[in-house]
């Protein structure tokens, strides 16, 4: 609220009785609470979690003295949590692209008015109505490698029984993931983009038609920046959940073969309600902080969503 | 030669026949101002030009080849659209050379061209600004300048100036008015607006329920309606449709109201009159003057009981009754004082139309 318009409200009498002087804080005194809600909530767990990560807490011991930078140290030298952030990034630089171009396509293909249009869009975004974890102990169950209806359809084809090891081969372990992920995520891209799209003004690509444009110059040119607000938060949104992914992984594979598939979701897990290294835990937890806020930040301002 | 080929067009929407069966030619040059009321298919038959809607029949040739099918890129035309259309993103600049880029001209000539066409429009202060930071006029004259700066050979314009305030309405008027006269293109021009349509065009063409009511120059539509319906369109207030019967009174031709006013006809209308015959007498409310004594060949004095008065500044419109229905004239405003006050009209007969109750043409 402004200045002008808090005194307006005052000299009304609203918040100072009339004659004596507008209290200037009053204005803060009225967010207090809803600032004070917010700290606890947010603000809380994340400073409890830094104290922890400080101290030398574990399933057996429970030491709570200052034990220094020695978690963070430990951080550098857990070859684990590198592989386990690497795996995290392949993912999420694979299917992130896959699910925004795909979903852009399907996009495009629906703007028409076609017979049945509401119907298969209703269709095409259940997946991304299904909890995750359900999501991935169903295509676990389409895997697998004897009553699995996927190696059935490929038996078929290939004119004798097929056992496909779709989750523990590692050749297969990451496409499984990624078909299951894309399968799941790609509609939630599909029906932001749709939105997105049909809200592009048609004069503009009908100026750009008639001014001699061809398909992708008015797809760069004029569609492109016109949808781009809504896909940066919807790339954003999907970067964030793939970086946080787990459910899914978990479901289909547990981090395997080995820790092949462990995502920094799974190792933090693992790490904290596994083995129960509680301090441990909460520095990585703080790394992954620290890194996501960096990426986020950046992102942001390079998205130009921050304007 | 002509520029623009149109015959028996037809566009529908579903069940919705917008265009049904269009005749047209427009030549080398000409200005052409398609008008009508909303649906009568004269946007729908721009785009169909612009090849925006692809016809469900007939053939649309553009400088003699037949475009059916040819893409809106391909047909050599520019178009103004009623929202302006400019890309958000772009600036003015690249606004105007976005069409010179996807036709791959080369930087040197885009920068001469745009320049010359942002100095026609007096724009040339505008060319690092975006859209959003102009105001109504100054978006338009940036669409036309889109338009004019590819040379194209059939402008279209699409109700351009309908979302603009009155003042800057006219001001753009007159600009594109200018602008036809000095690029001397052929320009088609899509309005609802009638007064847009006389002051522009050297053609109307008159649209109504998909079908051409009437085409012609102006003053053609306006002196000589070929239907009640393009007679009641054009011409500002409105012509007044008094229904009455035909009558032989002497040698000539009368007409006689409800009321038992009779008028005489001048001699020249009488081809096929029947004695009796119903008729509506069109007259258009600038050919009803204040009665000066003098008697000329054709005019009719008529004494009137003024029912209201709706003075407009040198102007004054008053209401009177005649043959049941409350008909207009435009008077000067000295002429007329208040309402009830008892007057001497002069009507014009010479310029009044016939019109046939049963088909509404005129007759």
């Amino acid at each position: 609220m402004s200045e002008s318009a808090t005194s307006a409200m005052a000299a009304g009498g609203v918040a100072a009785p009339a004659g004596h002087a507008p209290d200037r804080f009053f204005k803060y005194w009225l967010i207090a609470p809803a600032i004070f809600l917010l700290l606890l909530v947010g603000l809380f767990p994340l400073i409890y979690s830094l104290i922890v990560s400080f101290q030398n807490i574990t399933m057996m011991e429970v030491d709570t003295s200052f034990a220094g930078f020695i978690n963070y140290a430990q951080l550098f030298k857990d070859a684990r949590l590198w592989q386990a952030l690497l795996h995290t990034a392949l993912i999420t630089i694979i299917a992130l692209p896959l699910e925004l171009v795909l979903g852009l396509l399907m996009a495009q293909l629906f703007l028409e008015r076609m017979p049945g249009r509401q119907i298969f869009v209703s269709l095409l975004v259940l997946p991304t109505v299904i909890s995750p974890i359900v999501a991935g102990a169903t295509w676990r169950l389409m895997f697998d490698n004897r009553y699995g209806p996927i190696n059935q359809i490929i038996g078929w084809f290939a004119g004798e029984p097929m056992t496909i090891l779709w989750t523990v081969n590692p050749n297969l372990v990451y496409p499984s993931i990624f078909i299951c992920e894309v399968w799941q995520w790609t509609p939630f891209m599909f029906l932001i983009l749709l939105a997105a799209l049909s809200n592009v003004d048609k004069s503009l690509t009908e100026a750009a038609e008639i001014d001699g444009a061809g398909y992708w110059r008015t797809f760069f040119k004029i569609v492109l920046p016109s949808i781009w607000p809504v896909m940066a938060i919807a790339i954003l949104i999907r970067g964030l959940d793939l970086v946080r992914i787990f459910d899914v992984i978990w479901a289909l594979t547990q981090g395997g073969p080995g820790t092949m598939t462990e995502t920094i979701s799974i190792y933090t897990y693992v790490q904290g309600f596994q083995q129960f290294e509680t301090s441990y835990t909460a520095a990585i937890a703080f790394l992954v902080i620290a890194m996501l806020t960096v990426i986020v930040v950046w992102a942001i301002r390079r998205m130009g969503l921050a304007k | 030669m002509a520029d623009l080929k149109i015959t028996n067009l037809h566009k529908h929407y579903g069940g919705v026949q917008a265009v049904r069966g269009i005749d047209l030619e427009v030549a080398s040059g000409e200005f052409t101002v398609l008008v009508g009321p909303s649906g009568c298919g004269k946007s729908t038959l721009l785009r169909t030009i612009a090849g925006l809607e692809t016809p469900d029949g007939g053939t649309l040739e553009i400088g003699g080849r037949v475009v059916n099918y040819v893409r809106p890129r391909d047909r050599d035309i520019a178009m103004v659209f009623q929202n302006y259309a400019l890309y958000p993103y772009m600036n003015v600049f690249e606004n105007i050379a976005f069409g010179l880029r996807a036709r791959k001209t080369p930087q040197a000539e885009i920068e001469t061209r745009v320049r010359r066409a942002a100095d026609m429009l007096g724009i040339t202060p505008l060319l690092d600004r975006l859209p959003r930071q102009l105001s109504g006029g100054q978006r338009q004259r940036v669409a036309i300048g889109r338009a004019i700066v590819r040379n194209a050979r059939l402008f279209l314009f699409d109700e351009p100036l309908s979302n603009l305030d009155a003042q800057l309405r006219d001001e753009m008027r007159s600009e594109i008015k200018r602008l036809h006269q000095e690029l001397g293109t052929t320009m088609i021009y899509v309005t609802h607006d009638q007064i847009e349509a006389m002051t522009l065009a050297d053609r109307i063409v008159l649209l109504r329920e998909g079908l051409i009511e009437q085409a012609g120059t102006p003053l053609d539509l306006y002196e000589r309606p070929a239907t009640r319906f393009v007679a009641g369109f054009l011409g500002s207030p409105q012509m007044n449709f008094i229904p009455a019967q035909l009558t032989q009174s002497g040698g000539g031709w009368a007409i006689k109201f409800g009321d038992n006013i009779s008028l005489a006809l001048p001699p020249r209308q009488r081809n096929g009159f029947s004695d009796g015959q119903s008729v509506v007498l069109g007259l258009r409310p600038q050919y009803v003057t204040r009665a000066n004594g003098s008697d000329r060949p054709g005019h009719q004095r008529l004494g009137v009981t003024v029912e209201l008065v709706q003075p407009t500044g040198s102007r004054a419109y008053i209401t009177f009754p005649l043959g049941g229905v409350p008909t207009v004239a435009e008077l000067e405003s000295h002429d007329v004082q208040r309402p009830g006050e008892r007057i001497d009209l002069d009507l014009d007969m010479n310029r009044a139309v016939l019109i046939d109750p049963e088909s509404n043409r005129v007759i």
